[in-house]
Order: C-alpha cells, then sequence, then structure tokens
C-alpha cells in the first residue's frame, strides 16, 4: 500500500499500511532513512509512526506535485533493506515494586497475575520501538505479551514521576521525564533518559530493539533511582 | 550586555523559528506562536530571520536593561511603559542603561495577548537542539524567572534612524477572524453533514488552550470518526475529539497523535490566532492547497524566510 495525502501547506503524510505490524515498522524505518537521505535538500523534519510517515518540506526548493511523484518513484524502486546485523538491545533496568509504581498492586489484581508472573512476560521478550512520540525519547514499544493487555486509566494522572514504566493496551513504555499520563505504571528505571542527558536523543529510533531487565532496591539505588 | 527580569508576569519564554530535525524522535517544533509579530521585530532590527525573542503573554512584567540597547516591542499592545511613558510598538527603541520597561496590566480587550520583544542581535540563551525555542511541556528550557538576567550582545551604537513599520502592516486584532482551513489528512472520512457543522458555525476560543493547541467550542460534530493509528501531526492540523469539539494543534504539539483530522489551517491565520483571547468567535472556511502556499510562499520572500 502507498498513498499520499496532504497534511497541511507544506507538509504530506505517506501512508505504507493499513495495519501495525513488525514487517510494517521494518518498512518505515528504512523509508524515513532513505526520504532523509534523498530528499536532504527539501525535507525540513520527518515524523515516522506506525503505518505512516510525516514529513514537511521547504516550499523555496519544491512543490507538492513533484514531491510527492520523487518519494512514489524512490518508494517503488527501493528494495528494502533491513539491518541484519542489527544486534544491539537497548537494556532497561527496571524496578517493579509498588512503592515506585503507582499502578501495580492494582495491576495485578486486575489481571490475576502475581509479581513474578508478571516480571517474568515483561521482561522475556524484545520489543520494537513502534514509534515516538507524545515527548521527545518517548518510545512506544511493542507489542506486549496478550497476558499483560490493559486498557489505560479512565482519568490519566496528572504527573507520572519520570522512569515510569507502563502498559498501554499491546504497549509498553518509559515516561522519560514527569509528565500527564494514562499509562497503568509497573514499575521504574533508575535511567535518566530525558534530554537533560542531550546524548539521549539518539537512545530510541523507530524499529529499534529494546528489553526490559528486573533489577532489586539495591542496584535500583546505586543507579540513582529515587523512592 | 543583559536585561534583568525583575518580574516576568504570566508567562515569558525565549523563541525563535523552531526546532526542526529532530521530530523523528518526538521532540516537537516549537517556537514563536505570532509569527506575523516576530519576523517584524527581527526586521525592524536588522536581525537575523532566527534570531530568539521573547514572547510575553498577557503581560504584568518589568524588566530592567543593565546596559544600553536597541529593542523592538510587535504583537499584543500590552500597555508597555518606560519611565511612565508608553512605549510605541512595531518601531526601534534605544533604551538607557537602568531604563526600566514595564507593562502592569493585560493591556485593552482585543489589543492582542502575546507580545513579542526583540533586541538587536537576538538573545542569546543557550540553544539545546539546534534553537533557542522553550517547550515547558517538553521541559526544554523553562519560562524567564524574577531575578534572571538574559543576555544580549553589545551595542554597537551608531546613529541610527529609529524604523517603524508602515502604518497600513499593522495588524487589528480586533478584526473577525477567519480561519483558511486547507483540507488534508481525513478530510474526506467526515460527512458533508459533519463538515457542514464545522464549516457554517461560528466557533469560541475555549480557556483551556495554550501553545500546544487551541481549543474550540461549538455545536459538538455528532459521530465523530473513532481513534485511530497515531500518526504525524503537521502545524495548524485541527483534531476532532471524541465529544465532537476541534482543537487546534500549535508549536508546542506533540509529533504524534490519535484523533481524526479533519484538516490544516494556514500558518499565516495561526499568527492572528496567536492574539486572540478566550471567548473570541472565529470561523472555518476552506481554502486549496494551492492557494494556501501561494500565499505563504509570499510571506517567506517578504522576509526572507527559507
Amino acid at each position: 500500500m502507498l498513498e499520499i495525502k496532504i497534511a497541511g501547506e507544506n507538509a504530506i503524510i505517506i501512508y505504507l499500511s493499513e495495519q501495525v505490524s513488525e514487517h510494517t515498522i521494518d518498512d518505515i524505518a528504512f523509508f524515513t532513512a532513505l526520504l532523509k537521505q534523498e530528499l536532504a535538500n527539501v525535507i525540513i523534519d520527518v515524523v515516522p509512526s506506525y503505518t505512516s510517515l510525516m514529513l514537511s518540506y521547504r516550499l523555496d526548493k519544491i512543490d507538492h506535485d513533484t514531491l510527492c511523484h520523487q518519494i512514489r518513484k524512490l518508494i517503488e524502486t527501493n528494495t528494502i533493506m533491513i539491518k541484519m546485523n542489527q544486534t544491539e538491545v537497548v537494556d532497561i533496568p527496571v524496578l517493579y515494586d509498588s512503592d515506585v509504581a503507582l499502578d501495580l498492586a492494582g495491576y495485578l489484581h486486575e489481571k490475576s497475575l502475581n509479581l513474578d508472573t508478571l516480571i517474568q512476560l515483561h521482561t522475556e521478550r524484545d520489543y520494537r520501538v513502534h514509534a515516538v512520540g507524545f515527548s521527545p525519547a518517548f518510545a512506544y514499544l511493542g507489542t506486549v505479551e496478550p497476558r499483560l493487555v490493559t486498557a489505560r486509566l479512565s482519568t490519566p494522572r496528572i504527573q507520572v514521576p519520570a522512569g515510569s514504566v507502563g502498559i498501554a493496551d499491546n504497549q509498553t513504555a518509559v515516561y522519560p521525564i514527569a509528565s500527564s499520563g494514562g499509562w497503568k505504571i509497573i514499575g521504574r528505571t533508575p535511567l535518566d533518559l530525558s534530554l537533560t542527558n542531550p546524548d539521549n536523543i539518539n537512545l530510541f529510533k523507530l524499529g529499534d530493539k529494546v528489553r526490559f531487565r528486573s533489577i532489586e532496591l539495591a542496584e535500583y539505588l546505586a543507579l540513582g533511582g529515587q523512592i | 550586555m543583559s536585561f534583568r527580569i525583575i518580574k516576568p508576569g504570566f508567562l515569558a519564554t525565549v523563541q525563535d523559528t523552531g526546532r526542526y530535525g529532530y521530530a523523528d524522535r518526538g521532540v516537537s517544533q516549537s517556537g514563536v506562536a505570532d509569527e506575523h509579530a516576530y519576523h517584524w521585530a527581527n526586521r525592524l532590527l536588522d536581525n537575523h530571520v532566527n534570531d530568539a525573542v521573547v514572547e510575553v503573554t498577557i503581560g504584568n512584567c518589568e524588566w530592567q536593561a543593565l546596559d544600553d540597547m536597541e529593542i523592538v516591542i510587535t504583537g499584543a499592545d500590552l500597555g508597555f511603559t518606560i519611565e511612565g511613558k508608553a512605549i510605541p510598538l512595531w518601531q526601534t527603541l534605544l533604551i538607557k542603561q537602568d531604563q526600566v520597561i514595564r507593562c502592569d496590566s493585560a493591556g485593552q480587550q482585543g489589543s492582542g495577548i502575546r507580545a513579542v520583544i526583540a533586541v538587536k542581535g537576538g538573545f542569546q540563551t543557550e540553544p539545546q537542539f539546534g534553537s533557542r525555542a522553550v517547550n515547558l511541556r517538553e521541559q526544554m528550557g523553562q519560562a524567564l524567572q524574577a531575578g534572571e538576567s538574559i543576555m544580549t550582545l553589545p551595542l554597537t551604537i551608531e546613529a541610527r534612524t529609529r524604523r517603524a513599520i508602515p502604518y497600513y502592516y499593522k495588524p487589528d486584532y480586533q478584526e473577525p477572524l477567519i480561519l483558511r482551513l486547507i483540507p488534508s489528512y481525513q478530510y474526506e472520512l467526515f460527512t458533508q453533514e459533519q463538515k457542514g457543522t464545522v464549516l457554517g458555525q461560528q466557533y469560541v476560543i475555549n480557556s483551556a488552550s495554550d501553545r500546544t493547541g487551541c481549543r474550540l467550542h461549538g455545536q459538538a460534530v455528532q459521530d465523530v470518526p473513532s481513534k485511530m493509528v497515531s500518526e504525524g501531526i503537521a502545524y495548524g492540523s485541527v483534531e476532532m475529539t471524541t465529544d465532537g469539539q476541534p482543537i487546534i494543534l500549535l508549536k508546542d504539539r506533540p509529533t504524534i497523535g490519535g484523533y481524526p483530522k479533519i484538516g490544516t489551517v494556514l500558518s499565516l491565520d495561526l499568527a492572528k490566532l496567536a492574539q486572540r483571547q478566550a471567548g473570541t468567535q472565529i470561523k472555518f472556511e476552506l481554502i486549496t492547497l494551492e492557494q494556501a502556499q501561494q500565499q505563504r510562499r509570499q510571506f517567506n520572500t517578504f522576509f526572507g524566510i527559507r
């Protein structure tokens, strides 16, 4: 599927799939890189997401029709080359404990799970970055084990602490900064994922792999975690 | 070479044209709310098109010049004075060391809500990811605080003529505002009746509006298409929430969102919207992409924006 629509006076959105899937993520990650490289002199910004890729462009360099034509040609003539040697996995240590996880007790009750099973199910798989957004370095990671799927809170919290690890629908994520939010919080990482450390800008990119690792309180504190 | 903030007022933030190149990693566009007032301020000072200014929202602020400076205030007329005398807006002004600029009120009804204070050479805060724009939602920088000083470049004193904007370029923020809407995104997913509701009525700006989004209130659109897979959201795109009320997404918006969008407002009209207070009535009217691009290209050429 390839459909291009107007998104704004200098923006278009390219749809590459109707459904969210691992394959789509690879396609979108690949075409994001390709378009950024091939159209570097006309593109201002690119926003990849689950099934689409939105981009803004310079009106002094190109018009809508020419841009759409060039993009169609690029997408239709390029076979997808996925980085086969992508073995690097971002490791996120997490303390799964009610002292730092606002919804843990309620969540375990709702899902009829004990803590060990939750930890096992949440840490046993590599997640892919399906999208980055909401706030900088906020990565939507998918997909969680079906037994962990849960609805968002009916009323979002005004303040979710930085480092909170949450689940909403079939996605999981870490809040890099304190913000409002409706995800159910099941743990907290001691890592500072905020842009206070500018290197974190490159921590999560679409398609990257992420794995959670359960840690004890001692390690959490040693890594700078706050209770 | 600096200004000291004695009283920041309701909200004062450093802004420029925004932050670009990091949207794929979730970083918002950010940048000045009223591009018209912003570009005029820099143009009058012969500044670079991206020089940083301070955006003052609603007023009640007090600043002291710690050196001689050349400044321009544009945008909302919030009742700025210097040594008790009204400061003329939309023109350059030399101010002397220790002089205090003040605005006590929120200005007159309809005189706008956001003023731009620009200084020769721009404010010299530390850029983050290529921009000085502050985005409170992202904790990217912070609002100006009382007691803080904000650096400027040394003033090279030359005998300069005071420069002012031609009278006919001065905007009238009381003028009825029509937001020109480009059909975009899920436009064709909305029925004729739903489009008719959006295009056929006067909306009122809701007080829960900020630099992230402008919430409107009016007769609800019935049976809005349900939430969808999150996708990139452009400046000015109009989300239709589940309760049938539109939100116009602005400079501090998140990069992605999951509500259906009925169109995208022309940026030149968003600059005007940035000066309208809660309670103001607005209306949408369709514009073609070609017309919208022609208008924006003209604006860009006039101000020398790429």
